[in-house]
Order: structure tokens, then C-alpha cells, then sequence
């Protein structure tokens, strides 16, 4: 019987892992943000991070933004253990081609990361939650996603899915037990 | 830019998503109204607006029954003009309908029970509120609140490490305020009685709210805790309209109580939380939810009526009146359990009216307290409530709802109104008479110090000059007290039945009578009201002891004092000798 939930698959010479917990407490070299276009941290993870990072990350965005869905920037974490915050502006609210828009918001993430030279990159379910992305959705676009980059050339070593709860870890542990047969 | 040929993404996705969201209930209500008018004055909005007829629930209910007509009715597809069939074709006309359904319309729900068709409009209301969310159409207050709950795992933001911050000053607070160290708020403890969950507002804004009722728990004697994530049972998707984020909200609740094997959840003074989190919550989390859940209302009139707490109501002798809260009242049928309560620990309770079914929404229901854009609109509509709470000449308006004590706290500021606002938790704390506890928590005794213990007993026995009957019928519990009372300076008398029992009362005089209530023989509860009822024991102490708490009902059901403490089986030493030092102390 082929496993139907994974937590750690293998792609090329990186990993993929699942874990659950509080992506802006995570020591990684950079997570993702799911950001707005303005780039204004405002509430849920925003809260999180400009209230354990400091004022520092809000005040740097404030020379990068807006930016288009698709898109996506760096900046220091300010106080938190992670080298960077990467602010993605994804799809939300169910606008036309969310699947396209996804991909490319995730692949946009890593391709920052890439130039920053992290080697551990930490990203939440991509606009599922409040931005309306269906769960389902996001775990299939996420972890194609990621297998399509992670086979060529990158000095990524570990993505983390960092979830938040059950509801949003069994959808991305059964595509990884897809991923892994 | 749209046109009439035309029609904008979001406004096809909300017509398409309006079909899946079409259940039985929500198209009879869409179909059933006749426009006889019988809802108009139901509304606080109408009351206090009356020459605009938008307030109108009928005329509310038409901006989304014209959707339905159109799109989902043969009726609408024929005669569209007739059966006044409409459709919305641009974002500006879906910003139109977000300014009825989340600015005009507070869900109370007042209109739905004075409708002789059975139309619910605040159902469908929050179903066209959902169906704006789903393409991002909402007020900023309600996307914030919504980012924060979906996010954080609150509807504040209220960090983890803020809210144990919280938990332990709160339990500080109540070690310095009782003078005792085993006071302190369990975190994540294990195989409790009761789970206790929260809303955010309490940590924020209101942390008394949660000394007061760990005060009650400890008190109580209850084996308690709360939970260090999915502690939050306040949803916001019941004012969203979001389904998906009430089912994620009410989820993490329950899989949290059920990680903890908490055998009943119990949800603080919250009606929308309670609504959100005992009946609507398994629905939206499709979660066969395995453990009993309750308000902390029944919590503590339970607490009261078992005799587990002990009150002074003339500590509350301000005149009170109650506001019932829409989500408690209205929508879960909860109208007398906190009248009972507030009967039981205030002196002058008087009804505000109208009330229960038919009173009026604080203003600040639906989440309206979040949508700072329309607070002129809300106050305006609150004089309604303002004349309601002028009337009844109280000076404190108590609620059981969070939500509720922000509105009405607003409002009492707007209507310059001489009253403040507080919750049942409150008045009970502060009701509570304190040494009545003397009850032994399940899984472990409190830490007593065993120096101070000592420390007394080396200068002079605690128990010297005390005499102390023990009635139980297993030799063993007699010899096992008695040892310990007589080790510090009691003269003890053994009984091992109910008649031996009043025997030895009558003929010893004892200070104190420790009753087991499951002796053969007479009934403890005849036993106890005998003793009671004798004249030449009225200085008698009495503390029943059992290992099945409902046979304590028995004795308090009797229409005499009641007992002055209850201990638990088993006990320890140190706590048996801490809870009758009370009870000796206590004065009647
Ligand atoms: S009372 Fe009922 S039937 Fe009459 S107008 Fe109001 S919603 Fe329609
Ligand atoms: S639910 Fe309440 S606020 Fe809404 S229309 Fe009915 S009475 Fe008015």
C-alpha cells in the first residue's frame, strides 16, 4: 500500500518538509510573506512580524513597494531568528487564473531567495486562509511548484511548508505522499 | 468598467457561488415574504431613522432576494419587472450591496422572530456578506479582524507568548489577592473536567474577566485549565459570513480540547462565541465533536446550586438590569439561566423591556463594532437601546457577552447615560465567600507550604481546644482523619453511623461535624437537617465529604443552612487541615 500522507519528500538534491507551527518564530535563512501590494504589513502575520520583528521591516518596505501580483522582494527580519522575510504578492479572493498567478508568486519567492543565497526557505499554505485560495489548490500549485524548480539548478537545500493547524497540514502531507510514489 | 452586457469578475463569482449557497432554509426565506411591513419596527435601525425606508428589513432583504430572483427563480426569468428580479453586474454595485448588508443590518436577528412567514433575514444577510468576502469585498475593519483570526489564531492578534504573559500575571495577581501560591491558572494541563476557553477581548482589554473566573474554578474546586493555542472561541466567520473561517476557527478549538482529553469545554460570557462554538461550529468544521460543551453561565449557577461556591449577594447591591445578548438569546434560546444567576448574587435585578426574544441588539452585534465607517450610523440607531437602559433607573447594565460590553459602553459614552457595564463572572467573583472552598482538586492536591503548616504547629497545635466528630462507615477514612485531626491538638469522636452521628453531635457539642453522605442507614441528607434543625447545635460546623459529588445536591436541596464546606475524597493532610482551619474560622 503506497503511503497516502508524507512529511519530508526528496526533489533533486533538496528536500521538501511539512511542519506545523508559527512560520515568523521559524530560524530559517528566509519564509515568505504573503504580502499585500502595497506592501503594508497590516494584521494576522503582519501583526506577528512587526510586532516580534520590530519597525525596521515596515520602514524598508516602505522603499520597495507597491509591487504586482506575481511579484516579490526581500528585507531583513528585523529581530526575528530568520535571516529575511521574501514579501510575495500572490493572488486573492479568488481573482481570474489563480492556479497561473500561484505558480508564479511561488516561483518568484524562490527566485529571490536563490539570489539572496538562502539555503533554507520556510512558506506558508500561499493564500489560503484569508486570501481565499482553496486549500486543495494551494497544495497541488505549491508542491508542483516546487518540484518543477527544485529539479534544476539551485542552491535551495530545504523548502518548509510551515502550517498552522491540521486542516491545513492534511491536504500538503497527501500531495507530498503523491509526490513521494 | 462594466456595462449591462458586461459583467465583472467578481459579480459573476458572486452570482455563481449564491447558487451553491442555496439551502432549503435560505430559499424558503428568500421566497416566503409578502411585504405586509410586520418586520418594519422590529429594527432599531428603522426605529430610530423612520423616514428611511433602506432601513427597512423587507427592503434590505429585496437587495439580495432580487439576485435569487433573477438568477435561481423561474419566477424572475419570466417576470423579471413583476416579481422585481435584479442582478448585479460591477464592483460598484457590489460595494452598493456591502453597504446594506454589513452597514445596515446588525444580524440581531429581532426582525426574523416578528416575521409571521418565518423569514429569516439575517440568515440570508450573513450569506451575502459571505458570498462579498469570497471576492474581497468587506469593510477593512472586518478584513483585518478576519487576516488576524485566520492568521494568529485570534481575532486581536494577540501573540502566544502575550497571552501566557497574561495567564501568569493574572495568576500573581491572585496568589498576592488570596495569599495562596497553589493559585495559579493551569496551562495545558491534561484529562481535565473543564477546558475553559476565551475571547481575545479578555486578554486585551479586560483580564479581570479571567482572574475572576479562575477565582470561581479554584474556589470551586474544579480541575481545570486552559489551553495554550486554539484557546479563542469567539468566530469571526458567523459575522463574515465565512464559512471557511468558521470552520478553521471552531476546528482548532476542538482539536485542541480533544489533544488536552478536556471533558467538557467551557466557553466564557461570549454570545457569539458560544453560538459560534456550540452550535454552529460542528457544522462548519464537520467535526463529531466528542466532549460536552457549555457556557460559563450554567457553569456557575451549577457551581452555585451544588453548593461548590458560596455567595454574599448584598456585595452587589447596586440596581442591575440584564441585556440579553442577540446570539445567546434570540438565536440559542438562552433567556433565564442568567437570571437565575444574577438573582442569586444581586439584591436589586430589574428587567429592562423589552427583553429576552424581543430585546433590542446593543448596536454593536455582527461584528459592528469593527467597521469604524459606519459608527455614526450605529450610534444614531443605539438610541433605542439608550432609552431602553434610561428606563429601567439601573446603574449597571450587566451582559453576557463581550461584544455586547463594547456596544453598550459606546453608547452609555454617546447618550451621556449614568451606568456602567459588567458581566455575571464579575458579580459572582465579587459575591464569592472566600473560605467557603475547601474542596480537593482531582490529580493532585494544591501545594501547601508544609513549613508554614509546621512552623504553626510547633507553637501551638492548629486544632488545640477544637472538638471534632467524624462520621463516615468505613473505619478506615474515621481512623485516617481522626489520626490527623487528634496529631494536631483535636479531640476527635468517632461515629459510623447517621445516628451515631447525631448522637455523638448532641451529647459532645463538637465545633465541627465531618458527614459522609453515602453512610447505610438514614439518609445523610435526614441526618444533616436534623442536625440543623436542633436547637442546641446551632454553633455547628458541618462539612460533608464525598467521592460522588451529585450526592451533594441532596444537602444543599434541604431548606436549612447549608453545609459550611465540602471536602473530597481522597484528601491529604495538609489540605484537610487547611480547609477545616477555614471552616472553624469561618463565622456564620
Ligand atoms: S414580516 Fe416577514 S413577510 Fe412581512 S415584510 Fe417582513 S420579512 Fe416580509
Ligand atoms: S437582523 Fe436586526 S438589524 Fe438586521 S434588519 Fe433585522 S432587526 Fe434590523
Amino acid at each position: 500500500m503506497p503511503k497516502t500522507t508524507a512529511e519530508r519528500v526528496r526533489i533533486g538534491r533538496s528536500s521538501l518538509r511539512l511542519i506545523r507551527g508559527d512560520i515568523t518564530e521559524l530560524d530559517v535563512d528566509a519564509f515568505v510573506y504573503y504580502a499585500r501590494h502595497d506592501l503594508t504589513l497590516g494584521s494576522g502575520f503582519g501583526t506577528a512580524i512587526s510586532q516580534r520583528g520590530g519597525p525596521a521591516i515596515q520602514k524598508e518596505l516602505s522603499q520597495l513597494g507597491p509591487l504586482e501580483t506575481g511579484q516579490a522582494v526581500a528585507t531583513g527580519a528585523g529581530k526575528l531568528k530568520a535571516g529575511c522575510i521574501i514579501h510575495a504578492v500572490g493572488p486573492r479572493f479568488n481573482e481570474a487564473d489563480t492556479a497561473g498567478k500561484l505558480r508564479r508568486t511561488v516561483l518568484a519567492a524562490l527566485t529571490v531567495a536563490e539570489e539572496k543565497g538562502v539555503k533554507r526557505i520556510a512558506l506558508p499554505p500561499m493564500g489560503a486562509g484569508f486570501y481565499a485560495v482553496p486549500l486543495d489548490l494551494c497544495a497541488r500549485v505549491m508542491v508542483e511548484t516546487f518540484q518543477e524548480y527544485l529539479q534544476g539548478r539551485t542552491g535551495i537545500e530545504e523548502v518548509v511548508l510551515c502550517v498552522m493547524d491540521q486542516r491545513e497540514f492534511a491536504p500538503f502531507a497527501a500531495r507530498l505522499a503523491l509526490q513521494e510514489a | 468598467m462594466s456595462s449591462k452586457n458586461h459583467r465583472s469578475h467578481n459579480a459573476q463569482e458572486v452570482l455563481s457561488r449564491l447558487g451553491k449557497k442555496l439551502s432549503r432554509q435560505i430559499a424558503g426565506s428568500m421566497v416566503a415574504c409578502v411585504h405586509c411591513g410586520m418586520c418594519t419596527n422590529s429594527c432599531h435601525y428603522v426605529l430610530a431613522n423612520p423616514g428611511d425606508p433602506t432601513y427597512a428589513p423587507a427592503y434590505k432583504a429585496d437587495r439580495i432576494r432580487k439576485l435569487f430572483k433573477r438568477h435561481y427563480d423561474w419566477t424572475g426569468r419570466v417576470f423579471p419587472w413583476w416579481v422585481k428580479a435584479g442582478s448585479v453586474f460591477s464592483d460598484e454595485d457590489l460595494e452598493e450591496l456591502k453597504d446594506t448588508v454589513f452597514g445596515k443590518c446588525t444580524n440581531c436577528r429581532r426582525c426574523s422572530v416578528n416575521c409571521p412567514m418565518g423569514v429569516d433575514l439575517a440568515t440570508f444577510n450573513r450569506m451575502a456578506r459571505g458570498l462579498l468576502v469570497s471576492v474581497g469585498i468587506m469593510p477593512e475593519g472586518v478584513a483585518v479582524v478576519s487576516k488576524d483570526q485566520w492568521e494568529i489564531g485570534n481575532q486581536m492578534g494577540v501573540l502566544k507568548e502575550d497571552y501566557l504573559d497574561t495567564l501568569d500575571w493574572m495568576s500573581e495577581e491572585l496568589q498576592a489577592e488570596l495569599d495562596d501560591p497553589a493559585v495559579a491558572i493551569p496551562v495545558d494541563k491534561p484529562d481535565c473536567e473543564i477546558v475553559y476557553s476565551i475571547n481575545p477581548r479578555e486578554v486585551k482589554y479586560d483580564p479581570r474577566t479571567i482572574s475572576d473566573a479562575a477565582k470561581i474554578f479554584y474556589f470551586a474546586g474544579e480541575n481545570w485549565t486552559m489551553p495554550s493555542e486554539g484557546w479563542d472561541m469567539t468566530n469571526f466567520g458567523l459575522f463574515s459570513g465565512d464559512d471557511d473561517l468558521g470552520g478553521a476557527v471552531a476546528r482548532r478549538l476542538f482539536e485542541k480540547v480533544s489533544e488536552l482529553r478536556g471533558k467538557k469545554l467551557v466557553i466564557s460570557e461570549c454570545g457569539h462565541g458560544y453560538r459560534s462554538t456550540r452550535c454552529e461550529g460542528p457544522n462548519w468544521a464537520k467535526f463529531d465533536v466528542p466532549f460536552e460543551m457549555e457556557s460559563s453561565i450554567i457553569t456557575m449557577l451549577r457551581y452555585l446550586k451544588e453548593g461548590r461556591i458560596h455567595v454574599d449577594k448584598t456585595r452587589n447591591s447596586e440596581p442591575v438590569t440584564f441585556h440579553d445578548s442577540c446570539n445567546n438569546a434570540r438565536s440559542c434560546g438562552m433567556f433565564e439561566e442568567p437570571r437565575e444567576l444574577l438573582r442569586l448574587v444581586t439584591t436589586d435585578f430589574r428587567e429592562m423591556y423589552p427583553n429576552r426574544a424581543e430585546n433590542f441588539c446593543c448596536t454593536g452585534g455582527g461584528g459592528a463594532m469593527s467597521m469604524s465607517e459606519y459608527t455614526p450610523r450605529r450610534l444614531k440607531s443605539a438610541v433605542v437601546k439608550a432609552n431602553q437602559l434610561k428606563a429601567t433607573g439601573a446603574k449597571v447594565v450587566v451582559t453576557s457577552c463581550h461584544n455586547c460590553v463594547d456596544g453598550l459602553n459606546d453608547l452609555i459614552r454617546h447618550y451621556k447615560l449614568d451606568m456602567r457595564v459588567t458581566q455575571l463572572v464579575n458579580l459572582v467573583a465579587n459575591a464569592l465567600v472566600v473560605p467557603a472552598r475547601v474542596a480537593v482538586p482531582a490529580g493532585g492536591p494544591p501545594e501547601i507550604p508544609g513549613e508554614a503548616v509546621e512552623a504553626f504547629a510547633a507553637e501551638r497545635p492548629v486544632l488545640a481546644d477544637r472538638t471534632i466528630v467524624v462520621a463516615d462507615d468505613e473505619p478506615d477514612q474515621v481512623t485516617l482523619l481522626a489520626t490527623i485531626f487528634e496529631d494536631h491538638g483535636a479531640t476527635v469522636y468517632r461515629a459510623y453511623s447517621g445516628d451515631e452521628a447525631l448522637e455523638a453531635a448532641r451529647s459532645r457539642k463538637p465545633d465541627l461535624l465531618t458527614l459522609d453522605l453515602a453512610m447505610p442507614g438514614r439518609p445523610a441528607a435526614e441526618v444533616f437537617e436534623m442536625l440543623r434543625k436542633d436547637a442546641g447545635l446551632v454553633d455547628l460546623k458541618i462539612c460533608v465529604r464525598s467521592e460522588r459529588p451529585e450526592l451533594r445536591q441532596t444537602i444543599y436541596e434541604q431548606a436549612v443552612r447549608p453545609p459550611e464546606g465540602y471536602l473530597d475524597k481522597p484528601v491529604d493532610e495538609q489540605s484537610l487541615l487547611r480547609s477545616v482551619r477555614k471552616i472553624l474560622e469561618l463565622a456564620h
